[in-house]
């Protein structure tokens, strides 16, 4: 059964999958590790340009700037908010009470990552807007279904995730209508745009930063008084930043066309929120490399599959570290892409897209709902272009955001069940 | 990634700036030679009348080349068709100038009284300068469109339309006064003089004509 994939060690636990010898394991973690560590690398190769997309494409950074931006910020955001989701991924949709050998979470996890990975690496090179969370799930599901069947999925569980994914889109567009018709009303329609621009711009950093406070405070506080981190942490940060912001965002010209000068702050303004969408997505995607880790690290080192396993630290670290490389190795580059292909993208517009995004996806992830950071980016898009914002939008964009729901998660279950019957043979 | 080269499609308002900077042109050469034919220097003003002829034919291949480029897979700020109608009158309104250039080469104008001449020039004036406005208009349209459509750009697109539309009203008042006068020198005049003076007064209110029916088209973008 040995594979020639496999290394002498791999061989040892062939004999004893139920308790495997110290030596194997730690091939079966390095591997693990390795494969999370890739997972992570795919999402910030493919996946870190939509959310950094329309500050690079209104031209509110260049390509290296958001690629040191979406690198700390990814990491900041994977090592201190990237938890609660993680849980969730992990125990939600497969009944672990029903996995009576906790190795098979161990080969699970290697199946739902190297499926994931495969799966995004095909359909970014094909065009399909795919989410990263999607296919782990989808992975999860399958390798699920390979090893007892339908009735391990919890099926109402994974209706609520799917229900989650719909709602994405719509609750970004929802949000971005709303944001930019209050941009508009406040700012545009003003009689001097310009100056209630320079009012209103530190307002929205600062509740970007209300938003970020709260997080930190039910994140890395762990607190559990959403009012109490709201007023304690959430609306101080935002205050200070306010005034801070309101001292740095200075007009130095007069432009003759005020337009020019209100989008010039808010270019300024997507500096912030930019890093805003990258804390995001790094605390919502890297759930994605960082859950199999944490399950497989569970079963390797304590031999069983606990209900609440903690994520160890330097898993999340493992997380961000591999979205910074990939991003920098690679995702550079498609943002230097998409810099050159979005022209009409004004930063008003940016603006609102990133802030409602960002709010959207660090409100549900705090909820624990593994929602897609992709979709809810393009809801965003969706809605600025319902409220007239933006002069053209593809509608095709749509059509294929519905059809990777109906694809993304029976094509990674498949990849991942033939994957992880090979490695249960293997193993 | 591609999920962004493909988000964004690109906006049809430069195109039709751009299509609309042709007609812009077309009308404004035609200016000048109704100004030659009207001073009687029939040679120069033929050049004019035939440069008039070559930039109709620009015109009608940018607007190909939108039509071409305005999918109905489009999400846009506007209606496709209200932008497709628009660019179909502000296409027209070359191809009047066109005609007009066309009857003003047919002849040389000897045989035309002045005070016909001097009312087919005013006519010429009032219907080339709602041509100019509807560039105004649609540039207008654009800034609309980047404020997000607040009140104050409606409602300075609404002052540049209500300019074409008043046009009409002096353009037809032009017109009777024109068909009088035709007729009242009927003796002196031979018929085809006539039937030139009245083609070319047709065609010259055509444009205003349809640099209205384009106004009208902006007027229903905004209110979508």
């Amino acid at each position: 059964m040995g594979s020639a994939l496999y290394s002498t060690s791999t061989k040892y636990l062939y004999l004893t999958s139920q308790s495997p010898p110290v030596v194997s394991v730690d091939a079966w973690l390095i591997f693990t590790v390795i494969l999370g560590f890739w997972m992570a690398w795919n999402i910030g190769a493919n996946d870190v340009a939509n959310s950094m997309g329309t500050a690079v494409g209104a031209k509110a950074i260049t390509p290296k700037q958001a690629a040191v931006i979406a690198g700390v910020m990814n990491f900041t955001g994977a090592y201190f908010f990237g938890k609660s989701v993680t849980e969730t991924i992990r125990k939600g949709i497969l009944n672990v009470g029903m996995i009576h050998d906790p190795w098979i979470i161990v080969y699970g996890s290697l199946a739902a990552l190297l499926a994931a990975s495969i799966w995004l690496i095909f359909a970014t090179y094909n065009g399909l807007p795919v989410s990263t969370t999607h296919s782990i799930i989808g992975g999860v599901v399958g390798y699920g279904l390979v090893y007892a069947g339908t009735s391990i999925v919890d099926w109402g569980k994974l209706g609520q995730v799917v229900m989650s994914w719909i709602l994405s889109p719509i609750l970004g567009a929802i949000v971005a209508y709303f944001v930019f018709k209050a941009v508009k009303r406040s700012i545009l329609a003003r009689a001097d745009p310009l100056r209630s621009a320079r009012h209103w711009a530190p307002f929205w950093i600062g509740l970007a930063f209300v938003v970020i406070g709260t997080m930190f405070y039910i994140k890395v506080l762990h607190g559990s008084n959403l009012l109490k981190g709201v007023v304690l942490y959430g609306v101080p940060t935002g205050i200070v930043i306010f005034v801070l912001s309101y001292a740095l965002i200075r007009v130095h010209f007069r432009p003759s066309d005020p337009y020019i000068g209100v989008e010039s702050i808010f270019r300024k303004v997507q500096v912030v929120t930019s890093a805003y969408v990258a804390l995001a997505h790094g605390s919502n995607d890297v759930a994605n490399a960082v859950g199999p880790i944490a399950a497989a690290y569970a079963v390797i080192t304590m031999g069983m599959s606990g209900m609440k396993v903690p994520v160890p630290r330097w898993v999340l670290v493992l997380g961000g570290l591999g979205i910074a490389v990939g991003i920098f190795m690679y995702g550079y580059k498609v943002m230097e892409t998409v810099g050159k292909k979005i022209t009409e993208l004004t930063n008003t517009r940016g603006f609102s897209i990133d802030f409602s995004a960002a709010t959207v996806i660090l409100v549900a992830s705090w909820l624990g709902m593994p929602i897609s950071t992709t979709h809810t980016v393009v809801g965003a898009v969706i809605g600025v272009g319902l409220a007239r914002g933006v002069k053209a939008i593809n509608k095709d964009i749509v059509r294929d955001i519905v059809i990777s729901w109906f694809i993304t998660v029976p094509v990674a279950a498949v990849i991942s069940a033939v994957i992880f019957k090979f490695l249960v043979l293997v193993g | 990634m591609q999920v962004w080269t493909k988000l964004f499609a690109k906006s049809p308002f430069k195109p039709l700036i751009k299509h609309s900077e042709v007609v812009l042109k077309t009308v404004e050469t035609l200016e000048r030679a109704l100004q030659l034919w009207y001073g009687g220097d029939y040679e120069e003003m033929a050049g004019l009348a035939v440069e008039v002829d070559r930039l109709e034919d620009v015109a009608d291949r940018i607007k190909e080349e939108i039509r071409d480029s305005l999918s109905s897979k489009l999400m846009m700020a506007v209606a496709r068709e209200d932008v497709l109608i628009y660019l179909h009158m502000q296409d027209k309104v070359a191809d009047a100038a066109e005609d007009t250039a066309k009857w003003l080469l047919i002849k040389k104008p000897d045989g035309v009284p002045t005070e016909i001449r001097d009312i087919i020039l005013q006519m010429g004036m009032e219907s080339i300068n709602a041509a100019k406005l509807v560039h105004e208009a649609i540039v207008q349209m654009d800034r609309v469109i980047e404020s997000g459509f607040t009140e104050g750009e409606i409602k300075r697109e609404y002052e540049i339309i209500r300019g074409i539309e008043s046009v009409e009203n002096r353009i037809d008042a032009l017109d009777t006064r024109l068909m009088q006068l035709v007729f009242e020198n009927a003796d002196s005049m031979s018929w085809g003089d006539g039937f030139y003076i009245l083609n070319i007064a047709r065609t010259l209110s055509n444009i205003s004509d349809k640099a209205k029916d384009a106004a009208e088209r902006i007027r229903l973008m905004m209110n979508k």
